[in-house]
């Protein structure tokens, strides 16, 4: 399932662990532009008030994020995602590892400049309007009233909201919280993008219309890392995933490399006679293949994702191999 | 009225600025330790430097990238947040309520009203204001971390102490307006409930209401006090808000072409065979601090006299208080405290008034002014000198004989070995035991100019500004007249006074102490609560605001040598119901204890430093006794709370800094 020669993401395997916990400049001497996140060995422990171990959120978690993608970090509910990003925005301190963020420290709060977040749930302040919200993000940036003015507009208009822009936020739907939460995220043209669960409480449609945004976000040269639970989300617009489960990264690759079942070959034809298709599976037959279906083109992202379940459920802990899957 | 400080700004400055950096200094220090020994504990010893190293060294850029929008930004969102508690409402609902019943049970018939008066709604908007300040303060940040509103904050480029100051800064804003909406009803509160008039009582407002004054004793038939010395008839007013006055009518004789001493009460005039004219005016004596101005319309018997609106309540006194005040002995020895006469606490020193037999003590209070200039007085041909001076008699002669004083004004030359002095003859007068006394000063005062030797080179009147206090200097000596008796003075006791100021002014000058108390409480409660959970935050507030109401007392509490030890041992000799002199049996739990003792008590010493002298804040005294506040005190004030604000919100920098906002 997993190769070596990778050629979008190559640089996780030649981080040894060994030398990443002490090093705390803030700069990376080695610091590539088109690395905009960067984690080494990231281990996030919930201490409770006397310091005693509650929770193992994340586990030595080594990443990557190259600029222009959109990576997705997969898991199900507690697995660590949220963890994850809230420690790449210093909302969080690593319990040992690091974090970098355009090669700073993750606690560094310029960072923030370049940066946008959606927060799982959208904590807006819910007395202030849609446009009231974004004008405070935007003096947040000490943007001038005339440019905070203007992208107040175009971003209200963007994600649809232009109706309600007068309404208070205690007034809106959740689909329509999530929307104004996106602009949030947005006001300050960022360069990187967090989503924790951006479709989550979103209908169908407005699913869609979330994801055509991320898909526009990532062809205007931005990086996003989103995370989810929902596979499906995941599958249409991410290009790379992490897999995690109870904080441990269990796959990392692309999306469409990770789906494809290397030893099956799959054909398709159109207005194939039944008599054909009698004559292809002589054909495969005669090879010594066999037949499996005729439909199911690839095995769907569910059945990956629960296939890690499953296993880890079996053998608990970390992927075996540090290697990133192609 | 009890000073015991008396701020000059440039001589406070200095030390007062050296105290903050000592304490930002030992409060970084401090800071450093505990931060350093949290990250021992997380990152061991070595990486633990580092991490300190750069909290260090991201708090001067973080600083430095502070920025105006982004604190307005912060600051109106969180005046909006506070604007939607209740705790505004219900404050504002408290102190109408407070208001409501307090104008009806504040009773005006009591000696001093205004004193009440001003007190009470002083008071009530302090304690509210204080309490409204630390509710909101100490929710708010607690409230946006539980909310998890602030996440959507901390991750755009703004810097922990944008999101503190900018907290208190829009919690000030919050407060302040309501602050400023209870002082100005507060001041239209005591102006309407002292503010009354009086009619006149019998049949008509006019002379035929009088009666004649009984010329045998010259006692009031209403009173039974004296009349005063030129009244021929009295009346009396109606009882309104508690109290009535005794109306006289005075006879007023003056040169042929010179007026009245005042014409609006004149009722008829006669000119008598020695030319002079004899004017009968009608006055109104005042009571508790207050008298109402009497205007006669008509002539005569049918006169119309009437009784205007109280005036007199709403003072704003302007002192001239002296630099020093030393005292000599009995035996003229100079000493820098009064005889100590055993029952006071020491506010006060003491004037020997000698034994019988020596005719005169050479025990004196010295009152030393600087800067005394024409210039500082409103009125200049009589200066008002104003006097709360304490007897303490050794013999109960005749308590109705009041206590005789002097004074002696002398000049201060600036070189007394060749300058000659001017030393004013002795005045005698009568003293007022504890209630205020004004002696006007006439400007020329009989006296003599000595020679540096002590041989008198002139005699005559002189003058107080132009002679005797040509330098600005002047020395004015009080003595107590009475054998056996002594006259008890403070500093702030004796005064000149140069005026009165607007008393509205004064009013909200006195607000701008409990707006200093509410903006130091209000930046405690966002500061403490970047670290602590609201109840601890409150419990913090408290205790603080309780040293810095009574830092003295607490201080005066961890002197090393108070009897019965300290916290715990106290503790331990009240359940074993020990003295407190005797020692305890000596052993190593004896040693513990009084070794734990120390650090509190020395924590407890350090806490008063740190907490805010509320008393330097407070100025409802100078309302409550109508002075005008020095602006030295006001901008001390106004220092100690920017002071307050800007330490506070570097912890509060530090805190958030170094805190897991998600967790
Ligand atoms: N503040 C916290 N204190 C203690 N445990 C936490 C806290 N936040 C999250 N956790 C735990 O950490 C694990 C990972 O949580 P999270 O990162 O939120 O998961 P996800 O976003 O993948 O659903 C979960 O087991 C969760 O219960
Ligand atoms: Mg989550």
């Amino acid at each position: 399932m997993s190769t070596e020669n990778s050629s979008a993401s190559s640089a996780v395997e030649d981080s040894p662990k060994s030398e990443q916990v002490t090093r705390l400049e803030q700069t990376n001497p080695d610091y590539d532009p088109n690395v905009v996140v960067e984690t080494q060995n990231l281990t996030k422990i919930y201490r409770d008030f006397w310091g005693r171990q509650k929770v193992r959120a994340l586990n030595a978690l080594d990443l990557e994020v190259r600029k222009g993608e959109i990576f997705g970090l997969l898991g199900p509910n507690g697995s660590g995602k949220s963890t994850t990003i809230k420690l790449l925005l210093g909302l969080l301190f690593p319990t040992s590892g690091r974090a970098l963020v355009f090669g700073k420290n993750a606690t560094e709060v310029t960072k923030n400049e370049r940066i946008g977040y959606l927060p799982e749930e959208s904590y807006l302040y819910k007395f202030l309007t849609a446009e009231e919200t974004l004008d405070f993000y935007g003096r947040l940036f000490d943007m001038p009233a005339a440019v905070r003015k203007e992208r107040v507009e175009s971003l209200i208009e963007q994600v649809g909201l232009t109706w309600a822009k007068r309404r208070q936020l205690k007034e809106y739907s959740k689909g329509m919280t999530r929307r104004i939460g996106l602009a949030q995220a947005l006001i300050n043209d960022p360069e990187l993008i967090l989503l924790d669960e951006p479709t989550s409480g979103l209908d169908p449609l407005g699913t869609r219309e979330m994801k055509d945004m991320i898909l526009k976000l990532r062809d205007q040269g931005k990086t996003i890392i989103m995370c989810s639970h929902l596979l499906a989300d995941v599958q249409d617009v991410c290009d790379r995933i992490a897999v995690l489960y109870q904080g441990d990264l269990k796959e990392l690759g692309r999306v469409d490399s990770l789906l494809q079942v290397s030893d099956e070959t799959q054909i398709r034809a159109k207005n194939l006679p039944e008599s054909a298709a009698e004559e292809i599976r002589a054909v495969i037959a005669k090879h010594g293949g066999e037949v499996l279906s005729v439909e199911n083109p690839r095995t769907t992202l569910e059945e990956l994702f629960l296939d890690i379940v499953r296993e880890s459920q079996a053998r608990p802990g970390h992927r075996s191999s540090g290697v990133e899957s192609n | 009225m009890v000073v015991e400080r008396f701020p000059d700004f440039f001589q406070w400055i200095g030390p007062g600025s050296l105290l903050f950096l000592a304490i930002l200094v030992a409060a970084i220090l401090l800071g450093l330790f505990v931060g350093y020994v949290v990250a021992v504990f997380r990152h061991g010893p070595f990486e633990a430097f580092y991490v300190v190293a750069q909290v260090i060294g991201d708090a001067i850029p973080d600083f430095l990238g502070m920025s105006l929008r982004r604190l307005v930004a912060i600051a109106r969102l969180t005046a909006k947040e506070a604007l939607r508690r209740r705790v505004l409402l219900v404050t504002f609902a408290i102190f109408a309520a407070m208001l409501l019943f307090g104008g009806w049970f504040l009773n005006s018939s009591s000696e001093h009203p205004d004193r009440i008066y001003v007190n009470f709604v002083m008071w009530g908007t302090q304690m509210l204001v204080l309490l409204m300040g630390m509710l909101v303060s100490a929710f708010s940040l607690p409230e946006d971390i539980k909310n998890k509103t602030i996440y959507t904050v901390v991750t755009k480029p703004v810097r922990s102490s944008e999101v503190v100051l900018g907290r208190i800064m829009g919690l000030g804003a919050v407060c302040t307006a309501l602050l400023a909406l209870m002082a100005v009803i507060s001041f239209f509160f005591v102006w309407r409930g002292l503010s009354h008039e009086h009619q006149l009582v019998g049949d008509t407002q006019t002379l035929s209401s009088f009666v004649e004054v009984d010329q045998g004793s010259r006692k009031s038939r209403f009173s039974g006090r004296r009349v005063s010395e030129n009244a021929v008839m009295e009346a009396q007013t109606t009882q309104d808000s508690g109290h009535s006055h005794r109306l006289e009518l005075v006879e007023d004789i003056r040169d042929a072409d010179s007026p009245p001493l005042v014409a609006s009460n004149v009722v008829d005039s006669e000119k008598l065979p020695n030319g002079r004219v004899k004017y009968r005016r009608v006055v109104c004596h005042p009571i508790g601090g207050h008298t109402h101005p009497v205007t006669v319309d008509g002539e005569g018997k049918d006169a119309r006299i009437q009784l205007g609106s109280s005036v007199g309540y709403f003072r704003a006194r302007v002192p001239v208080y002296a630099d020093s005040l030393r005292f000599r002995d009995r035996a003229g020895d100079m000493k820098d405290r009064g005889t100590n006469v055993g029952n006071e606490w020491g506010y006060r020193g003491y004037i020997d008034g000698g034994s019988s037999g020596i005719q005169s003590s050479l025990a004196r209070g010295l009152f030393r002014f600087s800067g005394l200039r024409e210039s500082l007085f409103r009125r200049t041909e009589v200066i008002p000198l104003d006097m709360s001076l304490s007897v303490f008699r050794t013999y109960k002669a005749n308590v109705e004989k009041r206590v005789m004083a002097g004074l002696e004004f002398e000049s201060v030359p600036d070189n007394p070995e060749v300058d000659n002095r001017f030393v004013s003859d002795m005045i005698t007068f009568e003293t007022n035991e504890y209630t205020l006394q004004t002696l006007p000063i006439p400007r020329k005062l009989v006296g003599k100019l000595l020679a540096p030797d002590g041989s008198i080179v002139g005699q005559g009147e002189y003058d107080l500004f132009d002679d005797y206090a040509k330098n600005g200097n002047l020395l004015l000596s009080l003595s107590c007249r009475d054998p056996g008796q002594f006259l008890g003075v403070a500093r702030a006791d004796v005064y000149f006074r140069a005026g009165d100021t607007l008393y509205w002014l004064n009013f909200f000058k006195g607000y701008l102490g409990i707006w200093c108390q509410l903006m130091i409480i209000i930046a405690m409660g966002v500061a403490f609560s970047t670290f602590l959970n609201t109840p601890v935050t409150m419990l913090g507030i408290v205790v603080m605001a309780i040293l810095g109401f009574y830092s003295g007392f607490v201080r005066e509490l961890t002197l090393p040598d108070t009897d019965g030890g300290g916290p715990i041992e106290s503790f331990v000799r009240v359940i074993t119901q020990q003295n407190m002199q005797v020692s305890l049996e000596t052993g190593v739990l004896t040693t513990a204890m009084e070794q734990i003792d120390k650090l509190l008590v020395w924590l407890l010493a350090g806490l008063t430093y740190l907490a805010p002298d509320f008393s330097q804040l407070d100025f409802s005294d100078f309302l409550t006794y109508g002075y005008s506040i020095d602006p030295q005190r006001l901008i001390v004030a106004m220092v100690i709370t920017a002071a307050f604000v800007v330490g506070l919100t570097i912890l509060g920098y530090f805190a958030l800094k170094t805190r897991e906002i998600a967790k």
